[in-house]
């Protein structure tokens, strides 16, 4: 091993916490210098991650381990699956970034805002590249504190409130996550991810402590994946600023919840010995109950931010369903699905900040005719609104597809009555909006005005807005079509799986 | 060069007479504390790197009079601890009576107390008989007693008052305890009165000795129910005291307490459980008093309570419990220890900063202060991560290593009051965070600190979440279970 | 020095007789002055229970340390220093009621219950029949005195009343001490060292200085207080768990 492999983890997670840290230093009023700082960050972690990812396919190791006390351990550890996830967020990230600059030209406290946002995404990282339960624990943990801020950020009453609730669910859950570590530690010691055999090989009197621990720790990444009943926090969080929600939506918060969930499957407990104990099939049924309640609940929101924190919820929940779904093609959709949620609700949170920034619409009654006066973000909104419907060539097609394939390959041929359900509500709520930002007359066409418009700059809106709409939806666009091509997220999934799980 | 007692000596008595020079010329600048105070906290580095040969000890003999010492790695690391904090402390203090106004007099009292503190904790670290020991808790004692009653107003008369007589009475409930060990034992050395524990049955009259050793070092350590003295105490006392306070002096009182039971009761399960119930009852009560506190500096002080409740879990998961358990407690026992001392020591500072800052005493008060004082705030969130025993701090690994002692030995009962403890904390920590994110509070009148005493407290804050992941090289220093 | 048993005893029965007495009164008179005059009474008689039990350079410490300078304190205290405005000669303040508080008493007794226990379980029970040695009718005095000295600590309010009722404990743990130590224990477990008698001393030295330093630094206290709140006692209203 070279020293390389122990530098590249480390040297990922430090341009995210070193930013942090020198953003805290630098005074408030060094606009230029933090925003030149979190650009640069954000392309060395990309570049960083691209790097790893190309080096993990030649067959490196990267790895870094030492023993914090006798028999535990902090371990960073580079995996196919770990990638995935750094992958997106460090890519989701570069965009948030840029977007955040823009949200937030002339708000106070911009250096805490930008500061704990380095934070959250070096927690994220950390969580990705966590070689073990203890240090993903860390990370997940560290990801709670550093998101607080970010929510209770602008300082009201509901903000406050907001981010009490978010500390309530996820603090109780993290000490949830905590005792069940604990005790899966004492059953079978410091177990690296990838040890799938220790816990398979403890035994029939084993099984109902297994069984009951699986249950826990589910419990413990259920509250940060909004599973239901464990969703409550979400929809409150979305008083946050735009850029937070898009965080704590599409790139860090529900997604490392799932991934939690992907992590004690796949790698702690193993997909054949979970699917011995029976607990899929249970994952199965609690993620068809949350997709069908998120939908039905995102129907009945009339405001943007809620309508689409309701699609979270049901959305996110594909990814547990692919997990449950016993089967290359169920990991596969799981897997992608991560990816390809992330690229379409960033865009989706991106638009909804936009027409709040430019024209103060919150409500989905006042999204009349804004087609007319943003063009450009209202296109990218309907490509991420048709991808989680599941219309082609975009990518939630392709999730909803492998998700179905994995159904039958489970032989759970419920699912796809699930799915059809979901995808039916999925239209119900989003095709409305599509509906009136395109159809319907509004005050782009001379009635009624807009709740409260910004001074009309050159483009639809700021620079810093629109690009990484457009960006993201462009992806989304782009994953969906070129799906067949090395290095998109289907291919990459599909290598996680064909490397990792099934040919040992 | 290794180290020789003479050294031991010299660390001992040399922040003694530090304390009386700056008694003769009170300091102001913090450089110049720096520069003088500095070589303590080294040499006693330098004391425990130089252990590696194992423990010393030895014998000194006063006329027909033979004092037992012993100084092994958890003394040392402990030792260096309190000189650590003790510098930081003063570092502080010099900040501090610049930006206060302090009566003179007092202030040059402080030093010299100081000093005594010192060296009434160097004593308890490396005593090895009760007569050392009862004589280096009563020098810790008077000299906290006495910087407590530093401010001189009325508030920290009463309450300086109220903890001298609970601290008299409580060593002369220990000095009770010590008479009735001497007519059982005829000794006073630990090492001796083990070895002769560890091959005779408890006989009643040491339980009982024991029991009043206990209750008088309860008393002096502020643990439940025997802590009523603590929270008034902190209200009025100056910051760096209350540092030192709430992070050395009522750990001195358990470190013995703990010391004790090992050499003369190791086998006392009813006994050791016992002290974890009222240890998870100074958990839950010190939470909720916390939870409820309407002054900064009390809540500090009463999760000080709820705190060293951690530590009482310690007896029951090292009495009759296999030796894997009893080194994961061990070992969780004195990294939340440390971590709890440095903790403590930086959330006093940040609130005292706050406090001086904002000129309010009031939690409602802070709001606002996350745009203008960020550092202090910060240093007060990171000491709360460690407080809250969430990573990577000391009080987490600490945690799941207690978690862990607790599933492993079957004692669920713990596992429920470390859950309930640290939800406990999150609540009270987090009521002073959601204060400083109200945005639309009246402005009120900063004052502006001197960087110096910002930068100390995080320090100690980030030392203490850097314990967490280092940990591994202090609890290498740690004997396994060591029997004194 | 060396004195026939059935000499002492007439004598030493006198000796305990009146460090009895003058406990009581100390801790009983209303009048400060009157009680702290009898503290020095004591502290001079304890010296010659020192001289008694073979100690003199304890007899000289507790004359020195207790009778003079913790005495002299506190009799200074109640002469007003300086600008400070002087105490009240008279204790006026009332007694806490005495069924107020049962977990106070259920401490009293359990504090002198288990040492009378661990006492007979030390000296044997014969210790129970009437006394027959110095020793063990002071160590006796001892418990009685500590039981006197618990009970004027938690009754009474009045701070320097509180700082006598402290002292008076004191000494008797030091009788006990004492005499725990001095004669050959006949312990549970049977050893043959010789008690630590110059461990015991310095333990007791130890206590005698710290009762005086905690004295000085009370009375001195309670000046303050009394100057800047008129108060003295630790609570005017006296609540159960006062100023959280």
């Amino acid at each position: 091993m070279s020293t390389m492999s122990a530098l590249l983890p480390l040297a990922t997670l430090a341009s995210s916490l070193l930013t942090a840290a020198v953003i805290f230093m630098l005074p408030e009023q060094a606009v230029r210098t933090r925003t030149a700082l979190n650009l640069a960050a954000a392309l060395i972690k990309l570049v960083l991650v691209i790097w790893m990812a190309r080096g993990l396919v030649a067959g490196e190791v990267y790895a870094v381990e030492f023993a914090v006390v006798e028999g535990l351990s902090f371990v960073l550890r580079v995996d196919a699956l770990g990638l995935t996830f750094a992958g997106l967020s460090s890519l989701l990230w570069l965009f948030t970034t840029i977007y955040a600059i823009g949200y937030l030209e002339d708000s106070p406290n911009r250096r805490r805002f930008f500061g704990f946002f380095s934070l959250c995404v070096a927690s994220t990282l950390g969580i990705s590249l966590a070689g073990n339960l203890f240090t993903l624990l860390i990370f997940y943990e560290l990801l709670t504190l550093s998101t607080y801020p970010l929510v209770a950020h602008r300082g009201t009453p509901q903000a406050l409130a907001a981010a009490t609730v978010y500390l309530r669910y996820t603090l109780s859950a993290g000490l949830v996550l905590m005792i069940g570590m604990v005790a899966l530690q004492v059953l079978a010691g410091d177990l690296r991810f990838g040890q799938r055999e220790f816990l398979a090989a403890l035994g029939p009197e084993a099984r109902p402590w297994l069984i009951g621990l699986f249950w826990l720790l589910t419990l413990g990444f259920g509250v940060k994946a909004a599973l239901v009943p464990l969703h409550g926090w979400l929809p409150r969080a979305m008083v946050a600023p735009a850029p937070v929600s898009a965080l704590l939506h599409a790139v860090a918060v529900v997604k490392a919840g799932a991934f939690g969930i992907v992590r004690l499957v796949y790698d702690v407990y193993g997909i054949a010995f979970s699917a011995s104990l029976g607990v899929l099939d249970g994952l199965v049924v609690i993620a068809s109950v949350t997709i069908v309640y998120g939908s039905l609940r995102a129907l009945a929101q009339q405001e943007l931010k809620p309508r689409l924190a309701y699609s979270t919820v049901s959305q996110v929940s594909y990814i547990v369903l692919g997990i449950g779904l016993f089967g290359p093609l169920g990991t596969i959709a799981a897997l992608a699905h991560l990816l390809h949620q992330g690229l379409m609700k960033v865009t989706l949170f991106f638009c909804a900040g936009n027409y709040a920034e430019e024209l103060g619409i919150h409500r989905i009654d006042e999204l009349d005719g804004v087609g007319r006066r943003m063009p450009l973000s209202s296109l990218a909104f309907t490509i991420g609104a048709l991808g989680m419907i599941g219309m082609p060539p975009v990518v939630g097609f392709i999730s909803k597809w492998m998700l179905g394939m994995g159904a039958m390959q489970a032989e759970m041929p419920w699912v796809i009555a699930v799915l059809v359900a979901s995808t039916l509500l999925n239209a119900a709520y989003f095709l409305p909006i599509l509906n009136r930002l395109w159809f319907r007359p509004g005050p782009a066409h001379g009635i009624g005005t807009w709740p409260a418009e910004r001074a009309p700059s050159r483009l639809e809106t700021s620079v810093w807005l629109l690009l990484p709409a457009l960006a993201t939806a462009l992806l989304s666009l782009l994953a969906g079509m070129l799906a067949g091509l090395p290095f998109s997220p289907l291919q990459w999934a599909t290598r996680v799986v064909e490397q990792t799980y099934l040919m040992p | 060069m290794s180290p020789t007692p003479l050294h031991l000596l010299w660390l001992l008595f040399a922040p003694l007479a530090l304390g009386l020079l700056a008694w003769v010329r009170p300091p102001r600048h913090s450089g110049l504390v720096l520069f003088v105070a500095m070589p303590l906290p080294l040499v006693a580095l330098w004391l425990l790197l130089g252990l590696d040969d194992g423990p010393m000890a030895g014998q000194l003999a006063l006329g027909p009079l033979t004092l037992h010492w012993r100084l092994d790695g958890l003394a040392a690391l402990l030792w260096l601890l309190t000189q650590l904090l003790l510098l930081a402390s003063a570092l502080y203090a010099a900040g501090y009576v610049r930006t206060t106004t302090l009566g003179q007099r007092a202030y040059a009292w402080l030093w010299p107390l100081m000093g005594g503190l010192a060296l009434g904790l160097g004593l308890i670290w490396i005593a090895a008989d009760l007569l050392l020991l009862y004589a280096g808790l009563e020098l810790m004692g008077l000299c906290a007693v006495g910087m407590m009653l530093l401010p001189g107003n009325a508030e920290a008369l009463t309450a300086g008052l109220r903890y001298l007589l609970f601290a008299l009475v409580g060593s002369l409930t220990w000095l009770l305890g010590i008479a009735l060990l001497l007519g059982a034992w005829g000794r006073l050395d630990l090492a001796g009165m083990a070895g002769l524990a560890s091959v005779a049955q408890p006989d009643p009259v040491t339980q009982i000795a024991v029991a009043l050793l206990a209750s008088g070092l309860l008393l002096k350590g502020a643990i439940f129910p025997l802590h009523s003295w603590l929270a008034p105490v902190h209200g009025s006392a100056w910051t760096p005291v209350s540092a030192i306070h709430g992070a050395l002096v009522v750990k001195a009182s358990f470190f013995i307490l703990l010391l004790l039971w090992r050499a003369l009761l190791p086998e006392a399960i009813a006994g050791a459980w016992a002290l974890g119930l009222l240890g998870s009852l100074a958990v839950l009560w010190g939470g909720i008093q916390a939870w409820r506190a309407v002054g900064l500096k009390q809540l500090v002080a009463w999760s000080t309570v709820g705190q060293l409740g951690y530590l009482m879990l310690a007896f029951p998961l090292l009495a009759g419990t296999s030796a894997a358990v009893a080194l994961m407690a061990w070992q969780a026992t004195w990294l939340q220890l440390a971590g709890h001392a440095l903790a403590k020591a930086a959330m006093f500072m940040a609130a005292g900063n706050l406090l001086l800052s904002t000129g309010a005493h009031r939690l409602e008060g802070l709001t606002g202060t996350s745009r203008r004082l960020p550092l202090s705030l910060m240093t007060f969130g990171l000491a709360a991560v460690t407080l809250m025993g969430l990573p990577p701090s000391a009080g987490f690994t600490a945690k799941w290593l207690w978690l862990q002692a607790s599933l492993a030995s079957g004692q669920w009962l713990w596992v429920v009051v470390l859950a309930l403890g640290s939800l406990l904390s999150a609540i009270y920590v987090f009521r002073v965070l959601r204060c400083s994110f109200v945005e639309d509070a009246p402005e009120q009148a900063f004052r502006s600190l001197p960087l110096g005493m910002e930068l100390i407290a995080l320090v100690l804050a980030l030392a203490a979440i850097g314990l967490g992941l280092a940990a591994g090289w202090p609890l290498s220093f740690l004997a396994p279970v060591g029997v004194p | 020095m060396t004195i026939a048993p059935a000499a002492v005893s007439a004598a030493a029965w006198v000796l305990v007789s009146l460090l009895l007495f003058l406990a009581g009164f100390c801790l009983l008179h209303r009048n400060l002055w009157r009680a702290c005059q009898g503290f020095v009474a004591f502290a001079l008689l304890m010296s010659l229970a020192w001289l008694v039990l073979g100690s003199p350079w304890l007899a000289l410490a507790e004359a020195l340390l207790g009778a003079l300078l913790t005495g002299g304190t506190l009799l200074w205290t109640l002469r007003g220093r300086g600008a400070l405005p002087r105490l009240a000669p008279v204790d006026e303040t009332p007694r806490r009621a005495r069924l107020s508080a049962p977990l106070r008493w259920l401490l009293i007794l359990s504090w002198l219950g288990l040492s009378g226990v661990a006492l007979v379980m030390l000296l044997g029970l014969d210790a129970l029949s009437p006394p027959t040695s110095t020793s063990t009718l002071l160590t006796a005095t001892g418990v009685l005195i500590m039981g006197l000295g618990l009970w004027a600590f938690s009754a009474q309010r009045h701070l320097l009343r509180r700082l006598l009722a402290f002292n008076l404990l004191g000494s008797g743990v030091f009788l006990l001490l004492a005499g725990v130590a001095a004669p050959v224990p006949v312990s549970m477990i049977a050893h043959l060292e010789p008690a630590p008698i110059a461990e015991v001393r310095a333990l007791i030295f130890i206590g005698l200085v710290v009762a005086l330093l905690g004295s000085v630094l009370g009375a001195a206290l309670l000046l303050q207080l009394h100057a800047q709140a008129g108060q003295v006692t630790l609570t005017p209203m006296a609540p159960r768990h006062p100023g959280r």
